[in-house]
C-alpha cells in the first residue's frame, strides 16, 4: 500500500497525501520562521539588557 | 518625498513607525490566509484535468511568486545600500534573505509534491525547476557570504553584488517555461493573459498570494527591528527599549 493509497480516508481521496502534505509543510515552515523571529527578538532583549546592567 | 524617506530611513523612526505597523500587516495575513485556504479548499471546484490535486496551486504559485519577489527586494536593498550607503537598505536584504529562502524551499517541495501525481516523478531538470533550485542556491551562497566576513561592511557590500548578479536568475526563472520546451505548465497569472479561467480559483490565489505578501512584510520588519537594536545598541532611545522591556 502506497502513503497515496493510505491517506485516501481523508478529504480529496487519491490526491489527499499530496495535498495534506503540502499545505502541512507550508504550515510548519510559516511556524519556524515565526518561533525564529521571536527566540531572535526574546535573544537580542536579553544580550542587550546583561550588557547594559554589566555597564552600570 | 527624499527628505520624508530621509527621516524614515532614521533607526529610531524607523523602529517606532515599524512596532505600530507589524499589527497591521500580521492581522491581514491572518485573515486572508484563513480565506485563502477556505477558498482554496472548499469552494474552488475541481480541476478538470488535473482532479483535487491543482489544490497544491494555492501553495505553490503564491509560494513561487514570493521566491522571486524577495529575490527582487534584496538586490534592489543591496543595490540601494550601495549607492547611497544607507545601512537600513542592507538590513532590510540581510533579513530577506532566510524568508526568501523559506518561501523558495516552499516553491520546491510543493512543487515537487504536486509533480508526483502529475507527472510521475518528485523531480525532473526542467528549465523552470532547475532555475528555481539556483534560486534557492542564490539565497543559501548570499546568506553564506553575509556570514564569511568578520567586517559587516565588507560582508554587506559582497553579499549585495553577489545578489544584484543574481538578478539575472529571475527572468530566466519566469521565461523558462517560454524560452524552452519544458515540462512545467505555463504561468497562471501574467499581464495580459489568465490561465485560470474559474473565478474561484483566481480569487483563492490571489488571496494566497496577498496572504504571503502580507507575512513577508510582518516577519521582515519584526526581523528589521531587532537588528535596528543591535546596530543601534549604543543610542539612549535602545537602551531605554530595553530596560523597560517586559
Amino acid at each position: 500500500m502506497t502513503l497515496a493509497e493510505y491517506f485516501s480516508f481523508l478529504p480529496y481521496g487519491k490526491y489527499a497525501f499530496y495535498i495534506w502534505f503540502s499545505y502541512l509543510t507550508t504550515l510548519i515552515v510559516i511556524a519556524i520562521l515565526f518561533i525564529r523571529t521571536r527566540s531572535i527578538h526574546k535573544n537580542v532583549i536579553k544580550q542587550l539588557r546583561i550588557k547594559y546592567l554589566r555597564e552600570k | 518625498m527624499w527628505k520624508w524617506i530621509q527621516a524614515f530611513a532614521s533607526p529610531k523612526n524607523f523602529y517606532q513607525i515599524s512596532q505600530k505597523i507589524i499589527p497591521w500587516l500580521l492581522i491581514p495575513f491572518i485573515v486572508l490566509a484563513l480565506v485563502g485556504l477556505y477558498w482554496g479548499l472548499i469552494v474552488a471546484p475541481i480541476d478538470y484535468q488535473q482532479g483535487e490535486s491543482y489544490r497544491i496551486m494555492f501553495i505553490h504559485v503564491p509560494a513561487a511568486w514570493m521566491s522571486m519577489f524577495i529575490y527582487l527586494v534584496l538586490a534592489i536593498s543591496g543595490g540601494i545600500g550601495l549607492i547611497w550607503k544607507i545601512k537600513l537598505a542592507y538590513v532590510v536584504a540581510r533579513v530577506s534573505a532566510p524568508i526568501g529562502a523559506a518561501f523558495t524551499f516552499l516553491a520546491l517541495v510543493t512543487g515537487a509534491v504536486w509533480g508526483k501525481p502529475m507527472w510521475g516523478a518528485w523531480w525532473v531538470w526542467d528549465a523552470r525547476l532547475t532555475s528555481e533550485l539556483i534560486l534557492l542556491f542564490l539565497y543559501l551562497a548570499y546568506m553564506s557570504l553575509n556570514n564569511a566576513f568578520d567586517n559587516p561592511k565588507t560582508a554587506s557590500k559582497a553579499s549585495s553584488v553577489l545578489a544584484i548578479v543574481g538578478l539575472v536568475n529571475l527572468p530566466i526563472i519566469h521565461y523558462s517555461v517560454k524560452w524552452w520546451n519544458t515540462l512545467h505548465q505555463g504561468a497562471s497569472v501574467s499581464i495580459n493573459k489568465v490561465a485560470i479561467q474559474d473565478a474561484n480559483m483566481l480569487i483563492a490565489l490571489l488571496l494566497m498570494s496577498m496572504a504571503f505578501k502580507f507575512l513577508y512584510g510582518t516577519l521582515m520588519l519584526m526581523r528589521v527591528r531587532d537588528e535596528v537594536l543591535v546596530t543601534e545598541q549604543n543610542s539612549s532611545w535602545v537602551k531605554k527599549i530595553v530596560m523597560e522591556y517586559k
